[in-house]
């Protein structure tokens, strides 16, 4: 249902994204059969491509050329994919997207090379863009990602941390990526200065709403659904909204005790699962993801009028609203 | 130009390195990232033989070394287990060096050299991912892997400023100084992955023969290069101190 969903969202793309995803394959061609097979192992995967598509977006507020477009919306997608091969070597993932991961597949060492071989294609695709801005801002936003990422290993396990923590955290982890797709995809496009500041926010609103719902369903959504066992990001020791909403729940807490401890059984995990879906922490989170969503949605309602704008409200109130 | 003068001007390197990669965490738990001053030497060799070396040439042998300091944290990576904070964090510090380069050339505008170098990383993974192929190799495949693992980005910083005479001489010292390593440690019964991957096609005995004969094959064609050079000596015994 809600792949039909993005489906038609993404028609009115159709023939472009076509056109990306032919570029991620020729970027991701090698001279080693097994980065090659590595990297084809992830473009099969799929996902949502929705770096890609706030490009598309962005810059078709303004003067669209997908010849000059799709260099900056391959290399967002490359960069993430990048770092989600080396995410899974720090989570010692088995499985993404119901998929065994590069580590899993073959080892750490095989997906430390595969995750620099498509970082490198990311900048040797973006490198066509000679506009210096485009870098600064995509370079900044490559090391803030790792700053995130660093502060995420160290508030793991650690409940003494407030929501403030959480949404620097978040914000670093996804919401700066999408935040940058916007803007470079309105850069690109050429888009007035003042919009340009808006689908950023847009993109950061978004971004951080997205993230939410995918901490929300990391609890709500089924084994099958999510490709991995729920509550993992728990069981790695990633504190997420509803984790921190729910710490003093007297009857949830002891479950993320064990959970620090690491003598959570399997039994266990279901038993927590059960009481996190029924708690109000659910909700109360998907509240402050709504909050997000309706920043964002004020952002796209303050850019002049244009056919771009409802897409780019459906998308939001879609990554806002999905099931998984 | 002396021994003290060459020794000086890789330590600046090594410290304006060090200097633009710095993060506390990172430094905590990975320790100080890892650079190899042969590396620095060959990146300096025109600039300390005279060739005109600006600001900005600095800040660009800078990001070579700090994409070599990237690919070195990843080579710290475990096979089969990276679970500890410290592999996690050394995960993350390769990231963020590589992130830290293209920052410095974004800032200065040097698009042309992060395609270079991009286009280098991706060789020198291509190459490197070749120890888990199961494809056979003969040892001079295996020289020419670690051939660019060595000189990859080196060379590519060379071809953009146009040194392309100081890249044979590179390329010569810095794989003799790699086969050199290797060798000391298959003797020391401590062989690297590569020269595991010798061993699949030739006995331990075989390997060490040919890695003394490629050793001093190359020293040869090394000397004559250097012989029929206009270096200054202190340059050309540097070189030879790197190689023996």
């Amino acid at each position: 249902m809600e792949k039909m969903k993005l489906k038609l969202l993404y028609a009115d793309l159709k023939s472009d994204i076509e056109v990306i995803e032919k570029e991620l394959e020729t970027a991701l061609n090698s001279s080693s059969h097994l980065l090659n097979d590595a990297s084809l192992h992830l473009l099969q995967a799929g996902g949502k491509r929705i770096r890609p598509v706030f490009v598309l977006l962005s810059a078709k507020m303004g003067r669209y050329d997908i010849e000059r477009v799709k260099h900056i919306a391959v290399p967002l997608e490359l960069i993430h994919m990048a770092s989600l091969v080396h995410d899974d070597v720090i989570d010692d993932s088995e499985m993404r997207r119901g998929e065994r991961t590069v580590k899993a597949q073959w080892n750490n060492r095989v997906a430390m090379y595969t995750g620099d071989f498509i970082f490198a294609r990311a900048l040797e695709h973006v490198t066509v863009i000679q506009h210096p801005r485009v870098h600064q801002i995509l370079a900044r936003t490559m090391v803030e990602i790792v700053n995130g990422e660093v502060i995420q290993i160290e508030d793991k396990f650690r409940l003494d941390q407030n929501i403030k923590d959480y949404f620097r955290r978040i914000k670093r982890k996804t919401a700066l990526l999408i935040e940058s797709s916007c803007e470079l995809g309105a850069i690109v496009g050429e888009v007035e200065p003042e919009n340009i500041r808006r689908l950023k926010r847009y993109g950061y609103f978004v971004g951080m709403s997205f993230q939410i719902v995918d901490d929300i369903l990391d609890f709500t959504a089924t084994d099958k659904e999510l490709g991995k066992p729920a509550g993992s990001d728990l069981l790695q020791g990633n504190i997420t909204l509803p984790a921190l909403l729910l710490k003093d729940d007297p009857h949830v807490r002891p479950y993320i005790d064990k959970v620090i401890e690491g003598t959570l059984s399997e039994e266990e995990r279901k038993e927590m699962l059960k009481l996190v879906r029924r708690s109000d922490a659910i909700q109360e989170a998907a509240k402050i993801s709504d909050k997000y969503l309706k920043k964002a949605l004020k952002e796209v309602e303050a850019l002049p009028s244009h056919p771009m704008k409802k897409k780019l409200r459906d998308i939001a109130l879609f990554m806002g609203k999905r099931k998984f | 130009m002396d021994a003290t003068t060459i020794g000086q001007a890789v330590g600046q390197l090594k410290t304006y390195i060090l200097d633009n990669i710095r993060h506390n965490t990172l430094l905590k738990y990975t320790g100080t990232p890892l650079l190899n001053e042969k590396q620095l030497f060959f990146l300096l060799l025109p600039k300390l033989n005279g060739e005109v070396w600006t600001e900005e040439t600095t800040t660009s042998a800078m990001t070579v070394g700090i994409v070599h300091a990237s690919l070195a944290e990843h080579d710290k990576i475990h096979e089969t287990d990276a679970t500890s904070k410290e592999q996690q964090l050394t995960v993350l510090s390769g990231d963020y060096y590589s992130g830290r380069y293209y920052q410095l050339l974004a800032q200065t505008g040097n698009i042309e050299l992060i395609r270079r170098l991009s286009e280098a990383i991706v060789d020198r993974c291509e190459h490197e991912i070749t120890v888990y192929e199961r494809e056979g190799r003969n040892f001079q495949d295996w020289v020419v892997v670690l051939t660019v693992i060595e000189t990859a980005l080196i060379e590519r910083f060379f071809y953009v400023y146009q040194f392309d005479e100081y890249l044979e001489v590179m390329q010569e010292a810095l794989t003799v100084a790699r086969l050199n390593r290797e060798l000391h440690a298959l003797l020391a019964g401590k062989p690297s992955i590569y020269v595991s991957c010798m061993q699949f096609s030739l006995e331990k005995q075989a390997v060490e023969k040919e890695l003394q004969q490629e050793i001093s094959k190359r020293k040869q064609t090394l000397n004559a290069t250097l012989e029929a050079s206009t270096y200054s000596e202190a340059l050309k015994e540097a070189i030879v101190d790197i190689v023996s």
